[in-house]
């Protein structure tokens, strides 16, 4: 008898061997008597386990009703919620995803204005005028004209650093917002994950 | 055990258990007790220790079946509560009444009463031969021969490596070879 092969022997007998082990196996069983003796007694023992008879228990059906008068009320505070959907996940990808766009339309804004107001794109990027304006400069140039900006410099200059500074809060203020909805997102996944906690284990061990 | 059971309206029935409702637990219960209390009777071999114990388990899966996880086997789940509960017992007994190993160790020879004398003494001695091993290897024994548990299943219930759910079965198999020796040989001649 090959001692090493017993383990081998019981997963043999339980159906839990497959393959390239299972055919080396029987090959071994078909030219070995004592493992084939071996297997034949551990088979005894299992049909001797399987055939002991046991005792009448309560019916289930009587059983399961008593069970249902005696089980105690349970704190529903403790349910934990359903494992989230896809949506649920998607909710931080589309947030990151309105970030990344709303950074991008903000570095190409920035960009195409400092080089229109440099004038590296000459006549290309007159439309970008429009939105050079506040509204007190577009007051001023209504009531003077419109060559005041070139007469005063200084008025220009003023207005240059307003618009930048609206546009800094333009930009500050969408990045709270995107954070904002972040943040809530992840309080509610906390608060949500929070009952997991409690380890199936240490509820079973009691 | 268990298998038979329509998954959908298995699933339907543990949701609706987790969020309260005591007769869809009923009905899982009635499902799974048959196979939970016959388990536990073979590591305890006391019939009223396993009713006992079997109530026990649902209890105490009901009160924690929001923590089960729903793709995970409820069989398997009920199983490692009723294995656990009942080592818990059977240690606190051998703790508390070492000299006194009779108290439990001789199991109820019930057998019903149309059993033969000689049957009765095949069954107490394999009772008997199950009691005097390790819990350790009793357990896994019980849960692949009564419980019908693949070893995948089995190292899932008992949290240990697949490779000792095989060792462990291989020597509970052994030990039982050896002190059945007697009654398997009668066996092999009554199969012959």
């Amino acid at each position: 008898m090959h001692e090493d092969l017993l383990p081998l022997l019981n997963a043999y007998l339980d159906g839990e061997l497959h393959g390239t082990r299972l055919r080396e196996l029987e090959l071994h069983l078909s030219g070995c008597e004592a493992c084939r003796n071996e297997l034949k007694e551990l088979r005894l023992v299992s049909a001797r386990l399987q055939a002991a008879p046991a005792p009448e228990f309560i019916p289930a059906g009587r059983f399961a009703s008593n069970l249902v008068l005696s089980l105690p009320r349970r704190n529903m505070r403790n349910l934990p919620a359903q494992p989230a959907s896809l949506a649920w996940w998607l909710v931080p990808a589309g947030i990151l995803a309105a970030w990344f766009f709303i950074q991008t339309v903000f570095t190409l804004t920035d960009a195409l204005t400092a080089a229109q107001m440099t004038g590296l794109l000459g006549q290309a990027a007159r439309w970008l005028n429009g939105g050079q304006e506040t509204i007190w400069f577009a007051a001023v140039t209504s009531l003077f004209g419109s060559q005041v900006g070139a007469a005063q410099p200084e008025f220009s200059l003023m207005n240059a650093l307003n618009v930048l500074g609206e546009h800094l809060l333009d930009g500050f203020l969408w990045q709270a917002l995107i954070v904002l909805l972040y943040w809530t997102w992840l309080s509610i996944w906390w608060l949500r994950r929070r009952p997991r906690f409690m380890k199936m284990e240490n509820a079973v061990n009691g | 055990m268990g298998s038979p059971h329509n998954a959908e309206d298995e699933n339907g029935l543990i949701e609706q258990a987790r969020l309260g409702d005591r007769y869809a637990f009923g009905e899982l219960a009635s499902r799974y007790y048959p196979g939970v209390v016959r388990v536990v009777y073979r590591l305890c071999g006391d019939t009223g220790l396993s009713e006992d114990m079997a109530q026990e388990a649902f209890l105490r899966a009901w009160l924690n079946l929001p923590s089960f996880r729903p793709q995970s086997s409820l069989r398997n789940w009920l199983y490692r509560i009723a294995v656990n509960a009942t080592l818990d017992v059977l240690r606190r007994r051998t703790d508390e009444s070492l000299e006194d190993e009779e108290a439990w160790v001789y199991p109820d020879q019930a057998a019903g009463p149309e059993t033969s004398l000689i049957e009765k003494e095949r069954v107490a001695l394999l009772q008997l031969a199950m009691c005097s091993m390790p819990e350790a290897a009793r357990s896994v024994l019980v849960l692949r021969e009564y419980g019908s548990l693949s070893y995948q299943e089995i190292a899932s219930v008992l949290d240990i490596p697949v490779g000792t759910v095989m060792s462990r079965l291989n020597y509970a198999r052994n030990r039982l070879r050896e002190l059945l020796k007697g009654d398997l040989l009668q066996l092999e001649n009554e199969y012959a």
